[in-house]
């Protein structure tokens, strides 16, 4: 079928074909492993003259009153207090860590990047305040600034962009390409990195996740916190099935304001206690995930 | 004012850790918070949505299921707190001392703690003049009590910029509204400073069963995780466990026994105690002084 394609940018189909897993010629992993599994925690940024992005408590008869302090300090608690019980779990499993970062968050946030930093952790870029790129007045410059806020903070450009909510427009994997950006996980639609086509030079897209994610599990599903274990173990025994013969990525994804959570917080550790000794699947990190795959994988077209 | 410019940002990795008596690592902070709901105004939550999802004035259906908590909820909720001898903070909005003064006079015989909760469930934002309903509400409790409250919940923990300074003006010396850290902190105000206890909207009835929908036994579920994460942390550092209950929603009879064995379990534990939110404040005006001076 043939859509009205818009004036800038690209319609997906544009920039990758429709291709089945199944028929792809297989990839293979370094020491016979079957499975990547990269894990991202997105530090926000969240301004209290604003509306929040995300909400726990809405106010008695509902609306959305301005100031709204109470979920302002929810989401500032994950900073505070949550981020720093999830980064033991990283710590006590040597997980590669992955950080979706708002640009403002780098500055208001010191003692998180620097710890991370210090863990040789990799940063993402993450816009740079938690809105929606549709409603970023300049989407160019709010793409260059997150990556020269992160490059100041940790003396390294990112590799690896996640819009705000994985909101884009039309344009943005184009705007990525030449902004220098090598990877985007934006596009949930296969378990293996794909290439996409922009104006410039290709884009390469590294399987995330709305499912083993705690914004979509926690805050919108409402499932109580051993599901996000429980699915997450799902996940991942049916993804450990399907790398038979060719290599799949899962990604595990959350927030320190809900994940960080007393009550959420033991089932992340959970996973990781069950997964983390098995031989054939690797931890990584998106960039290790794209030079691998740049390397193996199909060349773009 | 700004809220950072209240409170700057603090990782809790880092800092000094307050010391708690003698023999106490946790303390649970059980808080009780009674309200009125407006006939005339749409009800501050629903539990039925009205056919076709029109709202409707008077909204009969969702005021009856308020006033169970008050006419049934409550009694069933005090029962198990004076059976486990636990003293809730009671917040209540100040109007509810007219209406239903004998739930009110209850809690005072009972010992317990009243903290103010504005007059009745309405956001901040949307009175008129908000210093005036926090002085009538104070002034209403006071005179119903003997006891100017120290303690503050904004309805729906809402706050306007400025609401803290006008509880400050008020005499108020804490609150609950602000759910960022582990540990009370001290905030600033235009008037005096004031301390910030550590509250939660995840042991929080309304969030857990009014919004998300969680089934009963998700009550003691979530509050055991909880709890057991915390129980583990604070051999390294105190911990607070604030458990928010609305006689609506904990007092009916499918939730009550989640929140007796909720109680009774984490009670059992050494080194956990209840303390109504008084009594950390006390705690931490001493304990918190003397670790900033340190």
């Amino acid at each position: 079928m043939n859509f009205p394609k818009p004036s800038v940018g690209m319609l997906p189909n544009d920039r990758l074909d429709y291709s089945a897993i199944t028929k792809r010629k297989p990839l293979k992993l370094p020491k016979g492993a079957r499975m990547v599994v990269w894990t991202i925690t997105n530090v926000e940024e969240w301004d209290p003259t604003q509306t929040m992005p995300r909400t726990v408590l809405t106010p008695p008869a509902g609306g959305s009153p301005m100031p709204d302090i109470p979920n302002w300090c929810w989401h500032e608690y994950g900073n505070r207090v949550g981020f720093w019980r999830l980064l033991q779990v990283y710590d006590d499993f040597k997980i590669p860590g992955v950080m979706n970062v708002n640009g403002s968050a780098v500055n208001a946030f010191p003692d998180i990047v620097q710890a991370c930093v210090d863990r040789k952790w990799e940063f993402v870029g993450h816009g740079f305040t938690q809105r929606n790129m549709q409603k970023v007045e300049n989407e160019r410059a709010d793409i260059r600034k997150s990556a020269e806020v992160l490059e100041k903070a940790t003396g390294q450009r990112p590799r690896g962009w996640l819009g705000p909510g994985l909101t884009e427009t039309w344009e943005t994997p184009d705007i990525l390409a030449e902004e220098g950006y090598d990877y985007v996980a934006d596009w949930v639609l296969d378990d293996q990195p794909v290439w996409m086509k922009t104006r410039g030079k290709p884009i390469l897209n590294i399987p995330y996740t709305q499912e083993c994610n705690d914004v979509a599990m926690m805050l919108i599903q409402h499932h109580k916190a051993s599901e996000f274990y429980e699915r997450a173990m799902d996940q991942f025994e049916q993804i450990y099935k399907d790398a038979k013969g060719s290599a799949r990525v899962m990604a595990i994804s959350v927030h320190p304001y809900i994940m960080g959570a007393p009550h959420r917080a033991k089932y992340f550790r959970k996973i990781f206690e069950k997964i983390r000794k098995k031989r054939d699947v690797l931890f990584w990190t998106g960039s290790q995930i794209a030079d691998w795959y740049m390397k193996v994988g199909p060349k773009p077209q | 004012m700004h809220p950072r410019e209240r409170l700057p940002y603090s990782p809790i990795e880092g800092r000094a850790p307050l010391r708690l008596p003698k023999g106490v690592r946790l303390v649970v902070w059980p808080v009780l918070a009674l309200e009125e709901w407006d006939m005339g105004r749409p009800m501050a939550r629903m539990v039925i949505s009205p056919p076709q999802g029109q709202p409707m004035l008077p909204d009969h259906p969702n005021w009856s299921w308020h006033e169970y908590g008050m006419r049934v909820g409550f009694w069933r909720l005090r029962k198990v707190m004076q059976k486990l001898n636990i003293n809730p903070t009671v917040t209540l909005n100040a109007r509810v001392c007219e209406t239903y003064p004998s739930v009110v006079k209850a809690c005072i015989d009972s010992g317990w703690e009243l903290n103010a909760h504005s007059y009745d469930q309405v956001p901040m934002h949307k009175l008129d003049d908000e210093r005036a309903v926090i002085d009538k509400s104070m002034d209403i409790i006071e005179k119903f009590s003997g006891r100017r409250p120290r303690g503050w919940f904004g309805p729906g923990l809402t706050q306007t910029f400025d609401t803290l300074d006008y509880l400050s003006e008020a005499g108020v010396e804490y609150i609950g509204d602000w759910v960022l850290d582990d540990e009370p902190v001290t905030i600033e105000t235009r008037h005096k400073p004031i301390v910030a206890l550590p509250y939660n909207f995840e042991i929080h009835d309304i969030v857990m069963m009014a919004l998300q929908h969680h089934p009963s036994d998700e009550w003691h579920g979530r509050a055991m995780d909880h709890f057991d994460v915390l129980y583990a942390e604070s051999a390294e550092r105190p911990k607070f466990m604030a458990v928010a209950c609305h006689p609506y929603l904990s007092g009916v009879p499918h939730r009550i026994a989640h929140v007796e064995r909720t109680f009774a379990e984490i009670l059992s534990h050494d080194g956990v105690v209840a303390w109504d939110g008084s009594k950390i404040l006390d705690w931490y005006l001493t304990e918190g002084r003397m670790r900033d001076a340190a």
